[in-house]
């Protein structure tokens, strides 16, 4: 099939783009990318197509040809697209306004149902934190944990084990993965001593993974720890950024009170996966099994959200629902990790719409999903989508799809808790106690005895203590979210 | 924008679920607040213009009542030259003689001192005293500071809040 290539992501411009912001964008690039001043290679070829791309949308008439052909290639592209991507609305239509209005967004992501694929490689690397904190029944586990996931590798997997204290050591290295005695000899060696330099974790484990780095597989690295690191945070987060990039997925699980939560969940996002809060090592085997299963079965990976929004559309928040709920960065592109073979990523973007000119219809976005196949096919699968709205000057009477509703009641109890914590950590304990005596009145309307019982006996505290505990922030935080998983919303 | 009907907080036109208080605003309204150009309510104001209440539901002793237009119930008022009225918040140093606070005052836009009511020789005054929604009475909005003589069954409006006069007041 013959490319159409999109002039319009090139220039860095909506597609509703005046011409005059095209001469604009287009001026910025040439300069930049100009023969006499550009530096890196491949810039002077890019120069040529800023050029092309210039010429064609800066002529009305061209420009409308161009547009034609585009559609009428993307649309290609997602009849025979290896994803299917469906996006619901809020509202079936958008009210002309003269102030901006909030507009939801379903976005679902699932393989398409003819391609099938078969079990991908799955590389590995468990980074383990052995800081003194982990002595005992929490290493224990780990380490037993360990073992069970090296017992189920198939012949293609690879695994490899590091851990880290002050420094970090490959206890178990790939070549020495399927052979358990060995394994076993080396895993039993693993003690507890020292802080916990994530960053030097992180490094010696993301180097095991590019070592052996599988272009056709599942290439993930999950991090245990208890402990916070200190100064190298921002090292750590460069690091999960370029593992990103590379397709690398980064997990994490906190064991305790004690570990950075909003740390691990900005490093775990930037490559699409997610944090889990344990209040009890012992289930950290069942969870490093899951995580193992759920790698295996990976459809797609590096899976991404592109594109660009409309001039008059700006992304408030994004909040993924599935496979796991938790918030996401608020700007595209979007690391989604790996999409499941039989599951979906589903995701709900908050959009502020600005007044629009008159028209019938605004175009919100054209996005792209984009993502790899282990396997399938070599190189990037691409699969545009544009969401379109119509306008009215009457509101839509009709309900709010019932999905939209209950991910956004259920997302307004995470962001209520979130609240509370910033409030109590800038000394307005009053006002957080209120907010979570206010959240636990909805989470027992909703049936969460546990969580709200949380929420008063962290407002409690707040009144006495003027602080909340860690535990019960991470209990909150990670309690709220899993509320919006399927096996609890469609709990009585 | 619209308003979160339990507390208060704007969100824009769209918004679910209020991000202050978790209220659910799908209901509240698809269309934003609208402002409702001043002589139209007042036209509304004088169009509803209810008949004289019947009846002495006044306390005894009482000359003077205010009847609760949403609600029909009566406040008494005993024992005084002049009434502010208003309502009263707690730890607040002037305190009106007429808490409206509990028929929903904050809501309807009553200011904590919105209007006094005085008792003059030649009739019953109404004095709004710089309230910020302004008191109206029969729809007519009254100039700060200014008295206005007020009889039996006039609809005294403080904001969004209506009260109707019931006199025995002789003069």
């Amino acid at each position: 099939m013959p490319g159409v290539a999109d002039f319009y992501a090139l220039l860095g411009v909506p597609r509703n783009a005046i011409t005059d912001e095209i001469r604009r964008a287009y001026r910025e690039s040439a300069l930049r990318l100009h023969p006499d001043r550009n530096v890196r290679p491949g810039d002077t070829e890019l120069f040529l197509d800023v050029n092309k791309a210039y010429e064609i949308l800066a002529d009305p008439e061209r420009r409308r040809a161009y547009d034609e052909e585009l559609a009428e290639y993307e649309a290609e592209l997602s009849r025979s697209g290896v994803f299917q991507v469906n996006v619901q609305h809020s509202r079936r239509t958008i009210l002309e306004l003269e102030e901006p209005q909030v507009h939801y967004l379903l976005v679902d992501i699932n393989p398409s149902p003819g391609v099938s694929v078969p079990r991908p490689p799955v590389n590995l690397c468990l980074v383990i934190d052995r800081s003194t904190s982990m002595r005992g029944q929490r290493l224990d586990q780990v380490r037993s944990a360990a073992q069970a996931i090296l017992n189920t590798l198939e012949s293609e997997d690879n695994a490899s084990i590091v851990a880290f204290g002050d420094t970090a050591e490959v206890i178990v290295s790939p070549d020495h993965a399927r052979d358990q005695s060995a394994s076993r000899a080396r895993l039993s060696l693993l003690q507890a001593s020292g802080g916990t330099e994530i960053a030097r974790g992180l490094e010696t484990g993301l180097s095991e993974l590019s070592a052996h780095f599988n272009r056709e597989g599942v290439n993930h690295l999950v991090l245990v720890t208890d402990g916070r690191t200190y100064g190298d945070e921002a090292q750590c987060l460069e690091m999960a950024d370029r593992a990103a990039k590379q397709g690398i997925t980064i997990s994490g699980i906190g064991i305790g009170a004690d570990w950075n939560d909003r740390f691990l969940d900005d490093l775990t996002g930037r490559t699409g996966g997610t944090t889990v809060f344990l209040d009890t090592p012992k289930t950290v085997s069942s969870l490093l099994r899951r995580t193992f299963d759920s790698l295996s079965q990976v459809f797609a990976s590096h899976l991404r959200l592109e594109g660009a929004f409309s001039q008059q559309v700006e992304l408030r928040s994004v909040f993924r629902l599935l496979p796991d709920a938790t918030p996401m960065a608020d700007t595209l592109p979007l690391m989604l990790g790996n999409l499941p073979r039989e599951g979906t990523i589903r995701l709900i973007l908050e959009l502020i719409v600005h007044p629009a000119a008159q028209m019938t219809e605004l175009t919100l976005a054209h996005f792209s999903v984009v993502g790899e196949i282990p396997r399938l096919k070599s190189g990037e699968q691409r699969v545009p989508v544009v969401a379109v709205c119509p306008l009215s000057k009457e509101p839509d009477a009709s309900p709010p799809p019932s999905d939209i509703v209950s991910a956004l009641n259920l997302i307004a109890l995470y962001r209520m808790q979130e609240k509370a914590r910033h409030e109590a950590e800038l000394g307005q304990s009053a006002q957080a106690a209120r907010r979570l005596e206010n959240l636990a009145m909805h989470l027992l309307a909703a049936g969460e005895r546990d969580l709200a019982k949380a929420a008063l006996s962290e407002a409690g505290r707040l009144v006495q203590t003027r602080h909340l505990s860690t535990e019960g922030e991470k209990r909150l935080k990670y309690g709220t979210r899993a509320l919006l998983l399927p096996s609890k919303s469609s709990a009585p | 924008m619209i308003e979160c009907p339990a507390c208060k907080h704007t969100e824009f036109v769209g918004t679910m679920y209020c991000s202050e208080c978790g209220t659910r605003l799908i209901h509240v309204s698809p269309m934003p607040t609208m402002t409702i150009p001043r002589d139209r309510i007042e036209a509304v104001a004088l169009a509803t213009k209810p008949s004289p209440p019947e009846g002495p539901d006044l306390e005894s002793g009482a000359i003077l009542g205010l009847r609760i237009a949403s609600s029909g119930e009566i406040v008494s008022l005993i024992g005084r030259e002049s009434y502010t009225l208003g309502r009263a918040i707690a730890g607040q140093a002037v305190v009106p003689d007429v808490d409206l606070e509990p028929y929903n005052a904050y809501e309807h836009g009553v200011s904590r001192m919105h209007a006094e009511i005085r008792l003059k020789p030649e009739g019953i005054h109404v004095v709004d005293l710089e309230s910020a929604n302004g008191t109206l009475i029969n729809g007519h909005r009254l100039d700060p500071q200014a008295p206005t003589l007020v009889r039996h069954g006039d609809i005294i409006q403080l904001g969004r809040l209506r009260l109707q006069l019931i006199s025995r007041y002789r003069g």
